[in-house]
């Protein structure tokens, strides 16, 4: 197993050939790949995560910086010496091939002897489920068919590293869902070190073991996908990830030496002791007075009756109810006139129906789920809780 | 096939129907005739033609030579077309699409032209000639010989390899390439097992219209062919020009029919394939700078080969008609085109311009008209009858153009449609040879389009004709441009069928040049007319060029 480390990585829209100076697709890309781990790219289309993948594969030439594979610069070799697989996001299979041939070719070029291709293409279709449909043209395979297909062909050379290109892209919503799982068994039963490219989060949630979250051609952050999905490190990855902003607003002191976050017409949120130490801190630092942003992820935002005492205090009224199995979401308006501020969803936590659209309810959240953001845009960690 | 919801069953037959009303009359019916005579030489049916050709070894070797020289052709223009190809698709040089407007000149050229163009190059005044005398080597004399038939078939043919298939892999989707690449294929192992098997549909289209051009190849064979060395169509010409032989020269354009009926329903199909795998995508060719040292001199000696092979033909066609023997340069001939010398009787060529330009355009306007209706019913026609409509629509390019000659003047030989001896006879021929081309260009902008959009100005209350007349037909005018600029081209050098119903009053000019071939002292004026022709030619290949005709992707 190999593992995969790229070094200010560089890229310009047109390449080195067009000369510096122009618009960057991808600046300084720093990020590794350990030993058997599922990465997953995040990023919005058009942010460079296809450009990545492309100058890690040799596709494409970087304008600077360095590509390792097993600790060994590769920037030097063509695209078939690098053993690199790719998944294309079209998939790219051969369309003038069979299935099996389109899982042979790389066997066939890498000229493995006749007895052991048969073995491994058998194999590969056994392991992908697709045994009985060697003999199929492309066209003839169902879109999860052909999405196997093309991994059990990447896979097949045994790669030291697999990229995945959007690899569920260009399939629809339900057969997404299925093939997540089965995507994240199958990487997994190969064991390759694997960097996923995907704008969806859910993409990265159910196969990945590491996240990356890109925009705009730099690497925001990068660890641990559980570490960096509870603790985004700034606002930006933060909203990426599906967080709300619950407060937007300047720090005050309260009379009992603790601090709160007020935003007017909106509400007041009394900062937990250890966000409050590191907001102080960040006061110190010479922030002061700016606008600090309280976030919280909808998945832990409880909306409660306005007169039931348990609310962070912030209120919001009620503009519609997504009622969600035998649960109802929530979403409410923040700010009083002269107009409401912004939306949040919250899930309703009480007894029988929600209130009906007008009524008024409270957002409840366990202190140690908010998360806070300093006027950079930094998030600002309690003490010893950096990821 | 996608077919379109709001279609009802039999519709698009009917939009076949106004095409057939005007190919009934002008093809099926004089073709039928000729054919009649060969199967019923005494007014009922016999076996004894047909028999008599079937016992004959001679025709046997006419269609064993035919069919030979075109593989032959056809391989030939392939080896040399396919590296070209290949130049076209993968490199953005400067002046790329003017030099693929150039390459199109030799197709659109007159087969006449090409053929003397050929003689001035190779023949034993020509250039190499010229040079082998220096070096006291013997002149060549490539008339008679097959290598000289198979050259200028290659020659002429360039341009549909080049076209078809560069456009076709300019727009090649490159990630299945990429993809072979990161499994270990090298450069080389790319093409080998991945372009070139994708590409093969698009390959075979164009191997099957050369070998059908080369099948049927007239004018070529006519002036550079010999003793042994004619093609079947030329043999009918012959059999045909003694009338007592026409039930033998019906036969014979039986047999070429049903070969040259085969090889476009094998191009309707292959085309159907391209249009099936093909995804539009942008131009995937890459500047000369981005290409390595070796790259851009590899591209750099093919782009020399193609523009000697291609060019000097012309150069020394051009250069022939601008000297006099053993002098310097001079405008004589052309000079002598405006004179009339009363000696030898030359076809006037300010007339043989004038006819030729009269029937080139009011040819192209009907060819538009029957062209675009015969599109719009093959693409709506779904399946396998699509493709034997799309091959019966194409009976004209099949058909001898000398039978069709023939096949007029033994039909519209009576009463109030007695029209032996009318330029309205050429006219129709000429018609009917062009508006393949519309038929082709136009289908294939027509294919590319989205059916939806189709249904969706129906949705929007246009009926059946308006939906074609205000979404249909803007849409594919593009084609229908391409394919009438291709049209006024091959009317202005059509010469097989004009050689049987020529009348001295309406001589065109590939006619004045054959014409003057045949006199002595005249072949300085047939170059000078060669020039003036491939000038006209030329600039309709730019104008093609200028309307990006190889983006649409048939020949």
């Amino acid at each position: 197993m190999t593992s995969l480390a790229v070094r200010a990585l560089e890229r310009s829209y047109g390449g080195a050939a067009a000369g510096s100076g122009d618009p960057f697709l991808l600046g300084r890309i720093d990020l590794e790949v350990r030993d058997g781990r599922i990465a997953a790219l995040l990023g919005p289309s058009g942010c460079g995560k296809t450009t990545l993948l492309r100058l890690i594969a040799g596709l494409d030439a970087p304008d600077r910086g360095d590509i390792l594979l097993a600790g060994r610069s590769v920037l030097a070799l063509p695209p078939h010496r690098r053993g690199v697989g790719l998944v294309f996001q079209e998939l790219a299979l051969f369309p003038h091939l069979d299935a099996a041939a389109n899982v042979d070719f790389g066997l066939r070029m890498s000229r493995w002897p006749e007895g052991r291709r048969r073995a491994r293409v058998d194999e590969l279709l056994r392991l992908f489920e697709l045994e009985g449909l060697g003999r199929r043209r492309v066209h003839e395979l169902s879109g999860g068919e052909r999405q196997r297909v093309a991994l059990a062909r990447a896979v097949a050379p045994e790669p030291s590293v697999l990229l995945l290109d959007e690899p569920l892209g260009s399939l629809d919503e339900p057969l997404k869902a299925q093939l997540r799982p089965e995507l994240r068994e199958m990487l997994g039963r190969i064991g390759t070190t694997s960097l996923l490219v995907s704008h969806d989060l859910r993409d990265a949630v159910e196969i990945a073991d590491d996240l990356l979250v890109m925009e705009a051609g730099r690497l925001l952050q990068a660890g641990p996908l559980s570490s960096i999905l509870s603790h985004p490190g700034t606002l930006r990855v933060a909203e990426m990830l599906g967080y709300a902003t619950l407060l937007s607003g300047a720090a005050i002191a309260r009379r009992d030496g603790g601090l709160s976050i007020a935003e007017p017409g909106v509400g007041e949120v009394d900062l937990p002791p250890a966000l409050a130490h590191g907001a102080a801190g960040a006061a110190r630092a010479g922030d002061r007075g700016g606008m600090l942003r309280l976030l919280a992820h909808p998945a832990s935002l409880l909306g409660v009756p306005a007169d039931s005492g348990r609310g962070s205090g912030v209120v919001g009224e009620v503009r519609r109810l997504l009622p969600e199995g035998p649960l109802s979401r929530v979403e409410l308006a923040l700010g009083t006139p002269p107009g409401p501020v912004r939306s949040i969803q919250v899930r309703w936590e009480g007894h029988g129906r929600p209130p009906p659209p007008g009524g008024h309810l409270s957002v409840a959240v366990r202190p140690e789920e908010l998360r806070l953001f300093g006027p950079a845009g930094a998030a600002i960690a309690p003490p010893g809780d950096a990821p | 096939m996608r077919a379109g919801s709001l279609r009802l069953p039999g519709a698009a037959w009917r939009a076949g129907l106004p095409a057939a009303a005007v190919l009934t009359p002008l093809v099926a019916w004089p073709l039928a005739a000729v054919l009649w005579r060969g199967v019923a030489p005494d007014g009922a049916p016999s076996w004894e033609a047909i028999l008599a050709v079937a016992g004959d070894r001679f025709y046997w070797e006419r269609l064993a030579f035919t069919t030979a020289q075109a593989v032959a052709s056809t391989a030939l223009a392939l080896a040399v077309g396919l590296p070209g190809a290949a130049l076209f698709a993968l490199v953005r040089f400067p002046g790329r699409g003017l030099a693929l407007a150039l390459v199109t000149v030799p197709f659109v050229l007159p087969t006449l032209v090409v053929a003397v163009a050929f003689l001035q190059f190779a023949g034993p005044e020509g250039w190499i000639s010229d040079l082998l005398a220096l070096a006291s080597l013997p002149r060549l004399e490539p008339r008679g010989t097959l290598w000289a038939i198979l050259a200028a078939h290659a020659f002429f043919n360039l341009a549909i390899v080049i076209r078809l298939v560069s456009g076709v892999w300019a727009n090649l989707d490159p990630a299945p390439e990429e993809a072979a690449r990161l499994l270990g294929a090298g450069p080389v192992a790319v093409v080998r097992h991945v372009t070139l098997p994708v590409l093969a549909p698009a390959v075979a289209a164009a191997a099957a219209l050369v070998f059908l051009f080369s099948f049927t190849s007239f004018g070529v064979v006519l002036v550079l062919g010999g003793p042994g060395l004619d093609t079947l169509e030329v043999t009918i010409f012959r059999l045909a020009v003694r009338l007592v032989e026409l039930p033998e020269a019906a036969i014979l354009s039986l047999v070429q029919i049903g070969a040259t009926l085969g090889t476009l329903g094998l191009y309707a199909w292959l085309q159907r394939r391209i249009a099936a795998h093909r995804v539009q995508r942008p131009d995937r060719a890459r500047p000369l700078s981005a290409l390595s040292w070796r790259a851009r001199s590899l591209a750099g000696a093919q782009g020399l080969l193609l523009a000697l092979f291609l060019g000097a033909p012309l150069a020394a066609l051009v250069w022939g008609s601008l000297t006099v023997d053993l002098g310097g340069p001079s405008l004589a001939h052309f000079t002598g085109l405006l004179q009339e010398t009363s000696r030898v009787s030359f076809i006037a060529p300010a007339d043989a311009v004038r006819w030729s330009l009269t029937f080139a355009a009011a040819a192209t306007a009907l060819a538009v008209a029957l062209g675009v209706t015969a599109a719009t019913a093959v693409a709506r026609t779904p399946g396998r009858r699509g493709v034997l409509l799309d091959a019966a629509l194409m009976l004209p390019l099949a058909v001898p153009a000398v039978v069709l000659g023939f096949g007029y003047l033994t039909t519209f030989d009576r009463g109030w449609y007695d029209l032996r001896g009318s330029a309205w006879l050429v006219l129709f021929a000429h018609t009917l040879v062009a508006y393949p081309f519309v038929l082709r260009a136009t289908l294939a902008v027509r294919r590319s389009l989205d059916p939806r959009v189709r249904e969706a100005a129906r949705l929007l209350g246009a009926g059946p004709l308006r939906a074609w007349r205000h979404v249909e037909l803007p849409l594919m005018a593009r084609g229908v441009l391409a394919g009438s600029v291709f049209a006024f081209a091959v009317s202005l050098g059509e010469f097989g069928a004009t050689s049987v119903l020529r009348r001295r009053e309406f001589a065109t000019l590939p006619i004045a040049v054959f014409d003057a071939l045949g006199r002595p002292g005249g072949l300085g004026r047939a170059l000078a007319l060669c020039s003036i022709l491939m000038l006209v030619t030329a600039a309709s290949a730019l104008l093609i060029s200028r309307l990006r005709y190889r983006e649409i992707g048939e020949f």
